[in-house]
């Protein structure tokens, strides 16, 4: 899973001069993820793995790292 | 050997030909074109020999900032030209004078510049200094670049190494659009075309408003720009994120300028509000294409009698924006773009920027927020950026644009307005009404 959200990020959305050594903690936010990234990366989530994210949810600290959004998307899996 | 016989340096791309369109537009008005602007307010006189020299730089590395555009059948081109107009021009204000006025009318002179398309200088640099108020101003014509494109220029000015500069580039391989494009089967790339026209139809169902008065002819370009504080602009960000979540950021000034334009005129002729807003196609942080526009259009649309129910405009934009993500109805719009940059500019701007349904301007306002200006920097050149805003020329109607940004910690709003449609007076008013909306629980 993270690896599909690590290929979908570092190919439409933000662009980091060496994806492979950003870590899993590294904070999306300031490596570039805006608003509009926010959308299409939930929109990607929802279809690749079948959940639905409520917007209440949608905030800095479920979208900030790799790992903080596969604990959101696992805490939404049936 | 004349412009004629060369080899052009680039060819447009489709999304290069929607600000062109802008462009031949405003100058069908006897307007200059489609001339923008990026001010960085300076807090002294930068180091100018240095300054000088990565401007020349930069001119050196992207020779398209001497380039001349021209048509040759029915597409555009950026051709080398023979000689090359000066990059950096520096304004002096004479001794006596009004600073702030000096600096507001050197920038509404060089923004109301009347000039040929293919004599224009694509880009030039305009460092505006009297004894205590600098201004660097970059003026570009689109489609030159867009204004990310200008912010990545910047950020190359004030890049100090040599090898961190050689990493802004030109688009490697085919525009964004087309690359965009070209992650779709040809039978997805039509579907999106017909979702993107039915989207567009729809949209056009309702009339837009717009509040230029457009019995008097449109004569020069004015701006009104006003920084807020860091307490604002923090409860901004707060009421924003309230109103629209962390997705939607910029629907808030969106929702706020239509509420505050529908008190300035309740009574206003029109269904309802509508603007386009422009996403950028480049990955964020990427530091290239630095040139051309990479830039797809969307819109925003709010019926007026939902104006009144601030909570139920917000939800409106919010769930049309779900929705054009959703159906990628913002990629939707590509192909109109690609299939359109075949077609005469007037043909284009009735397929993109004109109401289906009346053949008039859909646009109540333009719109765009560049975000957090990201320039890794907070000086430049020795100097520290106190202030920078946006500056765009508009068609008229809507004769309006607002344009926003935020910079260390603080929101700037720049009212753009042709006169005498709009006047600094009204502009002001319609300011303070924005002001009570952003900061409104």
């Amino acid at each position: 899973m993270k690896q599909k959200i690590r290929t979908f990020i570092f190919d439409e959305l933000i662009f980091v001069a060496e994806p492979d050594s950003f870590s899993d903690d590294a904070d999306l936010l300031e490596a570039g993820l805006d608003s509009m990234g926010i959308m299409r990366l939930i929109m990607f989530i929802e279809e690749q793995f079948g959940v639905t994210l409520p917007d209440a949810e949608i905030d800095p600290d479920n979208v900030k790292s790799f790992n903080a959004l596969e604990q959101w998307i696992l805490g939404h899996q049936k | 050997m004349s412009s004629t016989q060369k080899e052009p340096l680039l060819a447009l791309n489709p999304a290069d030909y929607l600000t062109l369109t802008m462009d031949e537009e405003i100058r069908q008005e006897n307007m200059p074109g489609s001339l923008c602007g990026y001010a960085l307010e300076l807090e002294k006189t930068p180091d100018i020999h240095a300054l000088n020299k990565r401007i020349l730089e930069f001119g050196e590395r992207f020779p398209l900032a001497y380039a001349s555009l021209q048509q040759r059948s029915k597409r555009f081109f950026w051709f080398e030209r023979e000689y090359k107009h000066q990059l950096f021009i520096q304004h002096h204000a004479p001794s006596n004078v009004n600073e702030s006025a000096f600096h507001h009318t050197t920038i509404t002179r060089l923004l109301n510049h009347k000039e040929p398309r293919a004599t224009l200088a694509p880009i030039s640099f305009h460092l505006i200094q009297s004894d205590h108020k600098t201004t660097l101003l970059l003026r570009w014509m689109h489609p030159f670049c867009d204004a990310k494109g200008t912010g990545l220029i910047l950020q190359y000015l004030c890049t100090d190494s040599a090898e961190q500069r050689r990493t802004f580039d030109f688009p490697k391989q085919a525009s964004l659009v087309n690359q965009q494009l070209g992650k779709y089967k040809w039978w997805q790339k039509i579907r999106f075309f017909f979702n993107a026209k039915r989207y567009i139809t729809q949209l056009d169902k309702l009339q837009s408003i717009i509040h230029a008065d457009t019995s008097l002819t449109p004569k020069a370009l004015n701006f009104n720009t006003y920084t807020l504080t860091q307490a604002q602009t923090q409860t901004i960000n707060k009421l924003s994120r309230q109103q629209v979540g962390m997705t939607g950021t910029s629907l808030y000034y969106i929702g706020c300028l239509m509420r505050a334009l529908h008190k300035m005129n309740p009574e206003q002729t029109g269904d309802a509000y509508c603007t386009p807003y422009a996403f950028n196609l480049r990955k964020n942080k990427a530091l290239s294409p630095l040139l051309g526009n990479h830039v797809g259009a969307l819109f925003a649309q709010a019926p007026k009698a939902i104006l009144h129910d601030r909570d139920a405009l917000f939800q409106h934009l919010k769930q049309q924006h779900v929705q054009v993500i959703r159906e990628k109805l913002d990629y939707a719009f590509l192909p109109v773009m690609w299939a359109a940059s075949w077609l005469s500019l007037q043909r284009h701007g009735q397929e993109l920027r004109k109401s289906y349904a009346s053949g008039t301007e859909r646009s109540s306002f333009w719109f765009s927020d560049i975000g957090q200006v990201d320039l890794s920097t907070t000086s430049l050149f020795g100097s520290k950026i106190t202030q920078v805003f946006h500056l765009c020329q508009i068609t008229s109607p809507p004769a309006l644009a607002f344009l926003s940004c935020q910079f260390n910690d603080r929101l700037t709003l720049s009212y753009n307005f042709i006169e005498p449609l709009f006047t600094p007076q009204w502009i002001q008013q319609l300011h303070e009404q924005v002001l009570v909306e952003l900061l409104t629980p």
